[in-house]
């Protein structure tokens, strides 16, 4: 029988190695072997995947990588989830995210690569596509129980409906139910204080560093 | 091929989803044919010096085109073609395109690496958002500017009779008639009028609405479409490029390959750039743009970018006759020295390379008029001056370029510069003495750099 250590390593080696089928194996190997799954999540995966965020920092390793990793960490997270719910428990998660590209955009990799990096960091992401309705935002994050609306916009005159998704909050009264980020080329900051969202992410990075500093304001 | 026949396809083609299009076709591929042709990155390369990585670029471009195919958004339908239906449109893509009407009629080229003939300048406000009020000075003084072979992209107007606009809207459809109204007044007041207006209006259908012989944009000036990264496109491009094709127009199809996304590095991004000159080709386009995307930085003057444009750029320059261009954004804006130091660079590595030039225009985020018609002067005239160079010569030039600004590569960290309204003496249209100075002493500093200015 594998030791605890031997178990992780596994578990941290099927993400380095972007392999679902690996992570879900190394997954049941951990709860087969009695270890505490919520550690588990903690000693397996999520090291490996903060580290493959960094290297994508880095550009040492690109989209592809990224998003096949945080692929692989929900196939392994799921295993363990079932085993917590089974024991009773819930996997505390860092955050809940609905994530997509505005109403009249289509472009979707600033989204995609915005949202591996939140699974990458733990956070779990809905992502709802690109030419998103902006009632389908807040849909969304009402059905999902969500903690923070992520809002892309690539084109200067898109980004208008960034707007929109705020202005419907504050009518519905749910301003501050939800957190709000907004990215996207021609987002600012300056933009997003003007229509009042939240905060701002300038690339993927920064918006984990953002969420991640502010956790007191999208944890209420 | 037929554009019919691609419309055709993207209702028939085999379904899928547009994540597993993007994993498993484009990116298992380009990482499957970057090792099998051996296409690398040293790290330091600005300018690809190397034919034979330059050929096998192509070649691995053809291969992945054809296992890929484009991929239609809306339809979530692949469209494929034959390695032989690639080759019959590779082979009637067009190697001179025509645009403009009487004294302005002119045709952009092919051009092959280190061609002598002067590239083909695309220069104008570059989809900068343009307030309404200052639309026409702002084209007027592009168009002036007699090194600028066609007027590109008149500006994004964002507000009309004091309303943002909502694209897809009827106000958006008066602000693209509009759109084409000023664009050919500013043409017109140039002495201009009929300069090329390369039109791109807003992302949306209703953009036709600036159609007009009369008034607007004509059958003789280029309509631009564009590819979503990576090989996709959506139903507003396929209607738009029906449309045009079928009033006439010629069409210029942008694509922008993503540094750091589904092709990996610049070297795996030149695969996918090669693949997408060829879906350009054989999506309706004739004139082919390529304006390269970075996961990192919003410009395209960062070294990646630079090794990338001058690749793709000779892959396609050496292999086929497809007309290409390429655009120039910078982190730098106008009325600093970095934004001519940014362009030049680019435009430096690209021109040896085959391409002709579009731009320039700081990247996103934009303000109002940020751009600089002076400086559109100074990048046509670094472009011919390009020309006479060849692509090692122009290295070693680029190289000293981008150590100007290689630690002033984001919004943050570069000048910022001032708009247009500030550069110019709006009364008169001229540069104000203080922008005036500065494009000759980047001038006087580029020549000392070895650019071969007439």
């Amino acid at each position: 029988m594998a030791t605890a250590d031997e178990i992780y390593a596994g578990m941290r080696n099927s993400i380095q190695e972007y392999d679902e089928a690996a992570a879900a194996a190394a997954a049941r190997e951990a709860v087969a072997a009695g270890l505490n799954p919520v550690e588990a999540v903690e000693k397996g995966f999520a090291g490996a995947i903060r580290e493959l965020g960094q290297a994508f920092d880095r550009m040492e390793i690109f989209l592809p990588q990224l998003v096949m990793a945080a692929d692989a960490m929900k196939a392994g997270v799921r295993v363990l989830e079932e085993a917590i719910q089974a024991s009773g428990g819930k996997l505390e998660k860092k955050g809940v995210v609905v994530l997509g590209t505005v109403e009249g955009d289509i472009h979707d990799i600033g989204k995609t690569v915005v949202g591996a990096m939140l699974q990458a960091n733990g956070y779990e992401v809905h992502d709802l596509g690109v030419d998103v309705p902006s009632t389908r935002f807040i849909q969304a994050a009402e059905e999902l129980n969500a903690n923070i609306i992520a809002l892309s916009a690539l084109l200067s005159t898109t980004m208008l409906h960034q707007r929109d998704v705020l202005g419907l909050l504050r009518n519905k009264g749910l301003q501050d139910k939800y957190f709000v980020i907004v990215g996207g080329a021609p987002v600012t900051q300056q933009w997003a204080d003007e229509i009042g969202a939240d905060a701002y992410g300038l690339h993927a990075v920064e918006a984990v560093k953002v969420l991640d500093q502010r956790q007191a304001e999208w944890a209420r | 091929m037929n554009l019919k026949e691609v419309v055709k396809r993207a209702e028939t083609g085999p379904l899928m989803e547009a994540n597993d299009f993007l994993m498993k076709r484009v990116a298992a591929g380009v990482i499957k044919l970057q090792k099998e042709y051996g296409i690398r990155w040293d790290g330091k390369t600005l300018v690809n010096l190397d034919d034979e990585m330059a050929d096998r670029c192509w070649e691995a471009g053809k291969q992945l085109f054809l296992q890929t195919g484009v991929y239609s958004m809306n339809s979530r339908r692949v469209i494929e073609f034959s390695a032989e239906e690639v080759e019959h449109g590779l082979r009637f893509a067009p190697a001179r395109v025509a645009m403009g009407q009487g004294k302005e009629a002119t045709v952009v080229h092919h051009r092959r690496v280190e061609d002598p003939r002067l590239p083909f300048v695309f220069g104008g406000p570059f989809n900068a958002d343009v307030h309404e009020s200052t639309f026409v000075k702002l084209n007027e003084a592009f168009a002036q500017e007699r090194l600028i072979d066609a007027l590109l992209f008149p500006g994004y107007l964002k507000e009309l009779d004091g309303l943002t606009i909502r694209p897809g809207s009827g106000l958006s459809s008066r602000a693209a008639v509009l759109y084409g109204q000023w664009a050919r007044e500013a043409v017109r007041r140039a002495g201009r009028p009929g300069l090329a207006i390369c039109g791109h209006a807003v992302m949306a259908l209703n953009e036709i609405a600036c159609t007009s012989e009369e008034w607007g944009l004509r059958q003789s000036d280029p309509r631009a479409m564009v590819l979503i990264s990576e090989l996709q496109a959506d139903d507003v491009t396929m209607s738009r490029t029906m449309y045009y094709q079928g009033y006439g127009c010629p069409i210029y199809m942008a694509f922008t390959p993503l540094v750091g996304g589904y092709g990996g590095g610049p070297d795996g991004t030149a695969i996918v750039a090669a693949a997408s000159f060829i879906a350009a080709i054989m999506m309706g386009g004739e004139i082919v743009h390529i304006g390269p995307q970075h996961i990192k930085y919003k410009q395209q003057t960062n070294n990646h970018s630079l090794f990338l444009g001058s690749l793709a750029n000779q892959a396609v320059a050496r292999n086929s006759h497809i007309i290409v261009t390429t655009s120039h954004t910078t982190a730098g804006r106008p009325g600093s020295a970095q934004y001519p130091y940014e362009f030049s660079a680019l435009a430096l590595a690209v021109v040896p390379s085959g391409s002709n030039l579009t731009g320039p225009r700081p990247a996103e985020p934009l303000g109002y008029n940020d751009v600089s018609p002076l400086m559109a002067r100074l990048f046509a005239e670094v472009g011919h001056a390009a020309a006479k160079l060849t692509r090692a010569q122009a290295a070693s030039i680029v190289e000293a370029l981008y150590e100007k600004y290689k630690d002033k590569l984001t919004f943050q960290q570069a000048p910022q510069g001032r708009p247009f309204q500030e550069l110019y003496d709006l009364d008169t249209l001229t540069p104000t003495g203080e922008h005036q100075a500065l494009y000759e002493e980047v001038k006087e500093e580029l020549a000392r750099l070895g650019v071969p200015f007439s």
